[in-house]
């Protein structure tokens, strides 16, 4: 699939505009969503090369839920409902389908598609929206209208307008590490942050704005915070040790990171209008990789407290602590799905070390993947999917499930090692 | 004396002179280790104020020829009267931030063991940089045995 190099938008840090990593669908599920995206009716005088019909077609096969029919493959090309006939659908095994146009808005370069959503099966339409954004920034429309069909179907947000920050680095000579955000499509992939210290650890504000990170450009660790769209800097304050697995709070009020500066790793809470730290756990074992709960009342971190690292949930307000994995001699790096039920998290057996997710209520463990040093695993907002970092041939790459197990991919890249992906929250709202 | 036992002993020799919690934990663990233990690549004869110390694979306790590397290591800095930073590292396996905590753990300990040996805690910086720098590229025992490493440097 051949991918445009797109103009970078937002990231004023940018310097490449290369596409990156690309989603490549190894393993799909048997039965997939069909869905046809009629191509989209332009009544512009300049009409944009790009293709609306393409990009959101493309987007919702992305993750392998969605096959969608190629207009090469329809039987009509209708413009309006009452073009519409439902037969020709059918005898295509269509599932849904989605009709648009798209128009001049009141301010140059404005565009407000039109389009309608219809369930063939039922004969019957299932939604009208109106989406409005620039010929400039196509594919962001494109991702608006991509994610409001995909909630129309599914019930549940779309991710398509998401983005993914990554570390990137090459084994090579210059021993660089750089900071990446890219569309989760892998457009307008652009560096954030580079040094030739290590970086490591980002993660997104719950506002979709700010990564905090951890960098050793000082010699030491130490946590930064940076404003994506302005990229305005500052260091959290320095302790003695290691500062480090910074993760927001729900609210963005709260860091929970990590320090050693008692000697020994201990989760602490940042509190960012202070500007200081409070301490939550204490144990002279290692305690580290903190996350925050969707309600923000709980912590769920690694300690190795029994004597092998195991998944500790930590309730907030009266410091209560409780064991959560009890299945083999090492479960670390939890993050918690989006509905709180569940976690996602790196475990060993058999000397390799996969992803698992295991439910809350009935400690049942579930390993997801088959390759055998994965790491980092992060889950998309809507909880449905999860990339994580790998290695294929000693390179670092990163991959991806759903958290049913049903649909693998990779995210291949041409830019050396990538690691430690952090899958952005919703933002955009695809509400309307 | 078997390898247990000697390793038995230099725990309890450490522990008894730094009253260290991080090494009698690892006593707990060590009936796992032990069987692995054998491999000491040093790379640094002991007259040198640098060396490296190899570690097994999640631990931070110090074999026995670690332990006398770090004895002569204490020696020459004291007689040199250097300034030494120790960075702790660990293999690619695990994840990335407990990777940082092992690797303090492990420079930690080779910290200790300096000070037990007289060097002052004033002429030592420790830093962890975890799996992040890696001295060798590879997803193979004979890779990760080398990139399990404190390293000692003269600042």
């Amino acid at each position: 699939m051949i991918y445009r190099i797109s103009t970078l938008l937002f990231l004023i840090f940018s310097s490449f505009l290369t596409s990156e990593l690309r989603i490549e669908i190894t393993e799909g599920i048997k039965d997939p969503i069909r869905i046809a995206i009629v191509p989209i009716v332009w009544n512009l005088e300049n009409p944009p090369r790009k293709y609306l019909h393409e990009i959101i077609s493309s987007d919702l096969e992305s993750f392998g839920e969605f096959e969608s029919l190629s207009p090469k493959e329809m039987l009509s090309l209708p413009k309006t409902d009452k073009e519409l006939f439902y037969r020709d659908w059918k005898l295509l095994d269509v599932d849904y389908l989605v009709l648009g146009s798209a128009s001049q808005g009141e301010v140059k370069g404005e565009v407000v598609v039109n389009f309608s959503l219809f369930n063939v099966t039922r004969e019957r339409l299932m939604k009208r929206s109106i989406s409005t954004g620039t010929t400039f920034y196509l594919n962001a429309l494109a991702h608006v209208i991509s994610d409001r069909i995909y909630n129309e179907i599914n019930g549940l947000p779309g991710i398509f307008s998401t983005k993914i920050s990554y570390i990137n680095k090459n084994n090579s000579s210059d021993e660089k590490y750089f900071l990446r955000v890219a569309d989760i499509d892998g457009r307008n992939d652009s560096i954030i942050f580079s040094s030739t210290e290590p970086l490591m650890s980002p993660d997104w504000s719950s506002d979709g704005r700010r990564l905090a990170y951890v960098s050793f450009e000082e010699g030491t660790s130490r946590i930064f915070i940076q404003e994506i769209y302005t990229g305005k800097r500052k260091s959290l304050k320095l302790e003695k040790g290691i500062n480090s697995s910074p993760n927001w709070s729900p609210s963005d009020r709260y860091l929970a990171a990590v320090l050693s500066k008692g000697d020994n790793p201990d989760i602490y809470r940042y509190d960012l209008e202070k500007d200081s730290w409070k301490q939550l756990t204490n144990h002279f074992g290692i305690d580290t990789e903190p996350d925050w709960s969707p309600d923000g009342k709980k912590i769920i971190f690694t300690s190795n407290r029994s004597g092998t690292p195991q998944i500790y949930e930590m309730t907030i307000s009266n410091g209560k602590i409780r064991r959560k994995t009890f299945e083999g001699t090492y479960n670390a790096r939890a993050r918690y799905t989006p509905d709180g039920r569940s976690f996602v998290f790196v475990h060993r057996r058999d000397e390799l070390f996969h992803i698992a997710v295991q439910s809350l209520r009935t400690a049942k463990l579930q390993i997801l993947t088959d390759t055998r040093l994965d790491e980092s695993p992060t889950i998309s907002p809507n909880g449905k999917v999860i990339i994580y970092a790998t290695k294929e041939k000693e390179k670092d790459i990163l991959a991806g499930i759903s958290i049913d197990g049903k649909t693998r991919f990779t995210l291949p890249t041409s830019s050396g090692g990538v690691r430690e992906p952090n899958w952005s929250p919703l933002l955009v709202s695809t509400s309307n | 004396m078997s390898l247990f036992d000697q390793f038995l002993i230099i725990a309890a020799i450490i522990c008894s002179f730094s009253g260290c919690a991080a090494v009698s934990m690892d006593r707990a663990v060590e009936a796992e280790t032990v069987s692995a233990v054998s491999e000491s690549e040093y790379s640094d004869s002991a007259s040198q104020v640098e060396g490296t110390i190899y570690f097994e694979y999640d631990k931070y306790n110090l074999s026995a020829s670690a332990v006398s590397d770090i004895r002569a290591l204490a020696n020459s800095i004291k007689s040199s009267s250097s300034k030494v930073r120790i960075e702790g590292h660990c293999d690619e396996r695990g994840t990335r931030e407990y990777n940082l905590a092992l690797g303090e753990k492990r420079a930690n300990a080779v910290s200790e063991l300096l000070q037990v040996n007289g060097v002052s805690s004033s002429s030592i910086t420790t830093v962890s940089y975890g799996e992040e720098k890696p001295v060798t590229y590879g997803s193979n025992e004979s890779s990760w045995t080398k990139n399990r490493r404190a390293v000692v440097k003269v600042l």
